[in-house]
């Protein structure tokens, strides 16, 4: 192995190839001249442009914006909900008319009664279900 | 010769500048073509399928100049240019003629024995065979680094591959050269 390592060493890295004369020169010059013409290498930029300062602050300009729209928008929100305060019924004077009217007691809240509620009145009031089972002689007719 | 471990700055300037770009690629032909061509004529063997396969690296670059941004150096991306174009071709050349791998190889080593374009140097001629006998891949990575005397990172970079990996491959192929001289002896 030490003798094939030797044999690395002593074909110094030739490949034993070769070209006709002169072919690379003529090769270069042949492939020069068959290159087509390519216009649209002229929008091709040199290099590219300096950033400017407004480049470099404009993303952190619109993350600040972003942030800045959220909150006004949470703010508008809280506004417009008034907050997590409940309000007093007697302060708000729209509801404290309406619990001060009978009209609007016997229409929304009186007469909205469930079926159960006024089944419960009525045995409250002393109705015998009974009254209204039928006679067992008129069953069998 | 030009080397792929050192851009010229001037000329990559040059070739990102289109008043220049031209000129500047005529210069990078002249630069590269020897080096571009022994490194695909080392996988082909024949003279002619060289030259058309660097005619063709050159006409990809020219195409694809625009792409060239400077960030990689301008020898690793015309070798993987001419990397590139020299494996389809392989593969192509064996699908179009029917050849198993095997096949392929022997193919390649009755075009060394019957190429004219030689020193005459028998052993240069040896390792040539030697070298045939290794797969694809593992005879890029021992041409690169035994020939062209290209470090891992830049084999690497035209390779895709990892540098560990291309150190093992690289011995492994030295092992299959060593064991082919000793039984040839």
């Amino acid at each position: 192995m030490k003798e094939n390592n030797d044999i690395l060493k002593t074909i110094a890295r030739r490949d034993g190839t070769t070209v006709p004369e002169g072919y690379f020169d003529d090769f270069a010059r042949r492939m020069a001249d068959a290159l087509p013409e390519r216009p649209e290498l002229a929008a091709m930029n040199a290099a590219p442009a300096p950033r400017t300062m407004w480049e470099r602050v404009r993303p952190y300009v619109y993350m600040a914006a972003m942030f800045a729209g959220v909150w006004c928008m949470l703010k508008m929100f809280t506004t417009v909900a008034g907050g997590n305060e409940l309000t007093p019924i007697e302060k708000n004077p729209v509801m404290a008319e309406a619990l001060s009217s009978d009209d609007f007691m016997n229409t929304y809240v009186v007469d909205d009664l469930s079926d159960r509620d006024i089944m419960d009145q009525m045995m409250e009031d002393g109705f015998d279900p009974a009254m209204f089972a039928l006679d067992p002689e008129q069953e069998t007719e | 010769m030009a080397s792929i471990t050192q851009d010229n700055p001037s000329l990559v300037e040059r070739l990102r500048n289109p008043a220049t770009v031209r000129d500047a690629f005529t210069e990078v032909i002249a630069e590269y073509s020897e080096p571009l061509y022994r490194q695909i004529r080392r996988m082909v063997q024949s003279h002619d399928d060289a030259n058309d396969l660097l005619q063709n690296t050159f006409m990809k670059a020219w195409g694809s100049i625009e792409h060239f941004r400077g960030d990689a150096r301008l020898g690793t991306w015309l070798y993987k240019i001419a990397t590139n174009e020299t494996l389809t071709h392989l593969e192509r050349e064996r699908k179009r003629r029917g050849l198993s791998l095997d096949e392929q190889e022997a193919a390649l080593i009755n075009t060394i024995e019957a190429d004219t374009d030689i020193d005459g140097d028998e052993l240069a001629l040896k390792l040539r065979k030697a070298i045939a006998t290794l797969p694809e891949k593992q005879r890029l990575v021992f041409n690169m680094r035994y020939y062209d005397e290209m470090r891992y990172d830049d084999i690497s970079e035209v390779l895709g591959t990892s540098v560990g990996a291309l150190k093992a491959s690289y011995h492994l192929a030295v092992k299959k050269i060593e064991q082919f001289f000793s039984d040839e002896d």
